[in-house]
């Protein structure tokens, strides 16, 4: 009896989990959805019910202190891979046919460079944060022609790309877009910026998405990336915003009144006031050497920061991670503006 | 903890459509790397364990040393084997499920062998003489101490699958961990970590843990019948 029991137990619950599942795949496939929905909706509204109070109690007491200086301008770039690359294997031999889906990469960066997702790009999040969360650069290049319709060949294009452009839900909102128009499957591989040209050097991805000047000019220097028929230059530059540099509201080495970003890292290195880095070699994290005092030497190298380790916290990890890491030791952090907003506004249900 | 808790309700009455993706995905992998690594596993056991040979000794101590093998490690293997610039670059099997299952496999299948050796070492040698006396063949032993190890094959298979659904290293380096492809409960929870949403990280560690849970009970009591 006990048994049965146990069994039926079992099934009810692997039905429940199942039977929830079929709903919503049958859901956009008929009009009245609307039984199916009722439930859901009525779940979704009981739980908020519950969180104000919540929400107010717990403050995210990290800030923006210091942000559009012009040293913190955070460029976005686009760059193809060139099939004819001088890929080398582990062993550094080098390999040729490297497949890269060059067609379907083009069709993307066309399309991204098109007014239609420059706009798409420049609205988002402007609803959500009541902020703009990427800016369209005036001078970036731009697509006007016909972009070719995904074939069976070409369907499958693999992004590789940073957090920030993917955690910040940028991408999420506006690749579908050009999925439903053209047919095509982006198939994104979101990490560091070092970790996603690396994808790219290992021939695992058609293009990429990152920001990091220095290790874009390198990529293309190396003979990884690739002209577009009527585009000047390997690097597609077409979005920014701006890096900011967040603190704890009490603001102990007074970076807020610094008069540069400069002199506001200078502050935090003389008081020795924790810093959260994101040490992954990511874009942020190469941001954020090149603002260190000199004197200081910091690298990606960790021997260069040996002797800091009582306030500089090399935590190699994401940017969500760190900005929670950052929030827990009330320490100073250098994010971009769009997953601050989004980690703030996400923040609040923890 | 509590909104954790309410979020993972929402979410499960709510069907979201990824999430329902990424639980297929995840019983996809998990499922099929855990039963192929018991398929292969299970006779290579029962063998080492029941026979005496020369060597015996050195795969036993390879074995185990695999069975120790962190995951990423395998991850980043399969990573080079397959990236576009590797060897088998051109099957262009990275970023699917197909190579999830078989990174997992080569992670699962040490633990499997030597969950099962260890096992029959004890019975072997009672079995055997019962199988002289009665005069039957090799095959014949074979499949008698395969029917003796039932109950240990089904604790070997929740030993396999709770590796390969909590497993995160391998598939998120195999994997990508690529939205409606390669998503899987475990790589699902580090990306919201990732985010800074860690309730909902929680929440779908909640969901995991509950579907472990049903399998558990399912094959649980398909072992108490078994041994009656």
């Amino acid at each position: 009896m006990k048994k049965r029991l146990a069994v039926l137990l079992a099934m009810a619950m692997m039905a429940s989990v199942f039977s929830g599942c079929g709903k919503k795949e049958e859901a956009p496939a008929e009009a009245p959805a609307v039984e199916t929905e009722a439930p859901a909706e009525e779940e979704k509204t009981e739980v908020p019910a519950e969180e104000p109070a919540k929400e107010e109690a717990v403050v995210v007491n990290t800030v923006i202190l210091k942000e559009a200086d012009d040293k913190m301008l955070n460029t976005y770039s686009v760059l193809a891979v060139d099939p004819e690359a001088p890929f080398v294997d582990a062993d550094g031999k080098a390999v040729e046919g490297v497949a890269v889906n060059t067609a379907g990469a083009d069709a993307l960066i066309q399309w991204l460079l098109s007014e239609e997702a420059k706009t798409l790009a420049a609205e988002y999040g402007k609803e959500e944060y009541n902020d703009t969360l990427f800016y369209v650069k005036e001078d970036a290049p731009a697509f006007e022609g016909e972009i070719a319709k995904a074939t069976e060949e070409t369907k499958t294009i693999r992004l590789s790309t940073t957090t920030s452009v993917n955690d910040s839900g940028l991408l999420g909102a506006i690749l579908p877009v050009f999925e439903g128009e053209y047919g095509y499957t982006v198939e994104i591989q979101s990490a560091g910026t070092g970790k996603a040209i690396a994808a790219a050097k290992n021939g695992n991805a058609d293009l990429i998405l990152v920001h990091s000047k220095s290790q874009e000019e390198a990529f293309v220097a190396e003979g990884f990336a690739r002209v577009l028929e009527g585009f000047e230059s390997e690097r597609l530059s077409f979005l920014y915003n701006y890096y900011v540099l967040c603190g704890p509201t009490e603001d102990p080495a007074g970076a807020a009144s610094a008069a540069t970003v400069m002199d506001a890292f200078k502050a935090i290195a003389d008081g020795k006031h924790v810093f959260i880095s994101r040490g992954d070699n990511s874009g942020t994290h190469t941001k954020e050497i090149s603002l260190w005092p000199e004197e200081l030497g910091i690298t990606v190298e960790p021997e260069s920061f040996a002797d800091y380790t009582e306030w500089y916290t090399s935590a190699n990890t994401g940017m969500g991670a760190c900005l929670m890491m950052a929030e827990e030791m009330e320490g100073y952090i250098l994010t971009d503006k769009a997953t601050f907003l989004t980690f703030v506004a996400n923040n609040g249900v923890m | 903890m509590q909104s954790a808790l309410a979020k993972a309700v929402a979410l499960i009455l709510s069907a979201d459509a990824e999430l329902c993706n990424i639980l297929s995905v995840t019983a996809k992998m998990s499922i099929s790397s855990s039963l192929i690594a018991l398929i292969l596993g299970v006779p290579i056991g029962i063998w080492l364990g029941s026979s005496r040979f020369r060597g015996q000794s050195i795969l036993l101590i390879i074995n185990r040393t695999l069975m120790g093998m962190p995951p990423v490690v395998c991850g980043l293997i399969f990573y080079m084997l397959f990236s576009g610039v590797g060897p088998f670059g051109k099957w262009k099997w990275l970023f699917s499920v197909r190579i999830m299952i078989l990174a997992q496999v080569v992670l699962i299948l040490p633990i499997v062998v030597g969950n099962m050796e260890t096992y029959v070492t004890g019975i072997a040698q009672t079995v055997k003489e019962t199988a002289k006396g009665l005069g039957l063949s090799g095959w014949k032993t074979f499949f008698l101490l395969m029917n003796e190890c039932v109950y240990q094959i089904c604790s070997t298979y929740l030993l396999a699958f709770a590796r390969s659904i909590a497993e995160v290293g391998a598939v998120s380096m195999v994997g990508g961990a690529i939205a409606w492809k390669t998503n899987v409960m475990t790589t699902a929870i580090m990306q919201y970590t990732n985010r800074g949403n860690f309730s909902l990280g929680i929440a779908l560690g909640l969901i995991l843990m509950t579907i472990s849970l049903v399998v558990n009970i399912l094959i649980s009591v398909m072992q108490r019948r078994i041994n009656r």
